[in-house]
């Protein structure tokens, strides 16, 4: 069996068996993959914490052609995050930016995608409470940048006019992004994004920071999110970290 | 062949059961005299008619409380909080642990779906608010899920009156599962809580 060492963050992890897991890894080499670690429930000695939730290091997957589940047969761990723990703002996150990354999956060596997600989590984990929606926000749309879907905000989407920065300006999902005048005019639909928000966007999607967003702005860019996500994940499966997180972040329900 | 195929079927749907055990299995029973299999249908059909949450703390039960909450000589004043049913087992086996519980039915697991309204939080809160709970124990596993599940517990229950909230100290080990620690681990996690 080919054995596969790679750089990998545990995205989700579950119970299987008597007594082991199986864990979806987003890998540097290997794009998202699903591994058996035998055991893990019941002795710590092989894996120790490796497997824990968003714990990044250094796996070694046997792999199979031809079959989707490998095989772990190590990890050594380098960093645990277990700061996304101890805010469950920052645990509602990290679990969104994780389902992004699944709902995308290949099993391509994607190395820049690794690197923000790593980036991401990281961000997260270090965000004060109160900023932890903002460190996701940015996670998510560098993350999405890094998946190559990167809305069109420079430009109009339509005709590549330039924008002026300050103006609000039409951003619709259909087009992929915002829309200058001319081209908003015919467009049905769509929201209207105000500077502020255009800027925070550019800013994420090149790995940057914004502003500290208010709650109505926090609500804003949640929604503009969940729909741009919505409109591209195609087979229409349920966001449902993606929503716990909405729900959390705005502060209806729990 | 129908008869066969649905068997399979309902074993397959079982946790760590694939299409080739499942299909042993139902060969296998075929094969024991049919008093063997009606004897497992009817156990089957007398547990889903049984079994059933207790109404304090959601352990399983025959009976509208279950044999902790039952017990006189527990002391109701501490209740100790975990993920499963199955976690109080391991507790118990440990032989230290003299006050009673409360079953969460799982951890926040938001990939899963599982968010703070599908556990038995809002529960926990009112029983303590009752009155009489003088510490509340979160024994949720030493993970990140149920640390996050630990913090939301301890968030939920800060409006909830006088109460301790403490936490098992992790001699546990990380990303480790509580049914599997042994008992010596399980009763030194418990003595050496920390309020949270
Ligand atoms: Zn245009
Ligand atoms: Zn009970």
């Amino acid at each position: 069996m080919p054995l596969l060492v790679s750089d990998a963050i545990v995205l989700h992890a579950f119970d299987y068996l008597e007594s082991s897991r199986i864990l979806r890894l987003a890998t540097r080499e290997g794009g998202v993959r699903s591994a058996l670690a035998k055991g893990a429930r019941r002795s710590q000695r092989r894996f120790g914490s490796a497997l824990d939730l968003f714990a990044q290091g250094s796996a070694q997957l046997s792999t199979r052609t031809g079959r989707d589940l490998d095989t772990l047969a190590g990890f050594d761990v380098v960093a645990s995050r277990a700061a996304l723990a101890e805010d469950l703002g920052r645990f509602a996150g990290a679990s969104a930016i994780a389902e992004l990354v699944l709902h995308f999956q290949s099993d391509h060596a994607d190395p820049a995608l690794f690197d923000a997600l790593a980036a991401t989590l990281d961000a997260i984990a270090a965000a004060p409470p109160s900023r932890a929606v903002d460190a996701a926000l940015a996670g998510a749309w560098r993350v999405i940048g890094a998946l190559g879907f990167a809305p069109a905000l420079a430009e109009c989407a339509e005709c590549n006019a330039p924008l002026d920065d300050e103006a609000p300006a039409l951003f619709t999902h259909a087009a992929g992004g915002l829309l200058c005048e001319r081209c908003a005019r015919l467009a049905p639909g769509g929201r209207r994004m105000p500077g502020e928000a255009r800027r925070a966007l550019q800013a994420w999607s090149r790995g940057g920071e914004a502003d500290p967003l208010d709650a109505p702005a926090a609500r804003a860019h949640l929604r503009l999110l969940r729909e741009f996500l919505l409109h591209h994940v195609v087979d229409g499966r349920p966001l449902r970290a993606f929503e716990l997180w909405e729900r959390q972040s705005t502060g209806s329900g729990a | 062949m129908s008869a066969i195929d649905d068997l399979a079927t309902e074993f397959a749907k079982l946790p760590g059961i694939g299409r080739k055990t499942a299909l042993r299995l139902t060969y296998h029973l075929l094969k024991q005299p049919a008093e063997q299999s009606r004897r497992l249908a009817q156990t089957l059909l007398t547990m889903g008619e049984r079994v059933r949450p207790c109404e304090r703390c959601y352990n399983l039960t025959e009976d509208v409380l279950c044999a902790v909450c039952r017990d006189p000589r527990r002391d109701q004043a501490v209740v100790c909080v975990v993920e499963e049913a199955s976690d109080i087992g391991a507790i118990e086996r440990a032989g230290e642990y003299r006050g009673v519980y409360h079953v969460l039915g799982g951890r926040l697991s938001p990939l899963d779906g599982v968010g703070p309204e599908d556990l038995t939080v809002a529960r926990l809160v009112e029983r303590v608010r009752g009155g009489g709970v003088r510490e509340v124990i979160v024994a949720t596993n030493p993970s990140l899920e149920g640390e996050a599940t630990a913090l939301l517990v301890r968030r939920e229950l800060a409006g909830a009156g006088e109460v301790a909230v403490t936490r098992i100290a992790l001699g546990l080990p990380v990303g480790g599962d509580l049914e599997y620690a042994d008992g010596v681990t399980i009763a030194r996690a418990l003595t050496a809580r920390r309020a949270m």
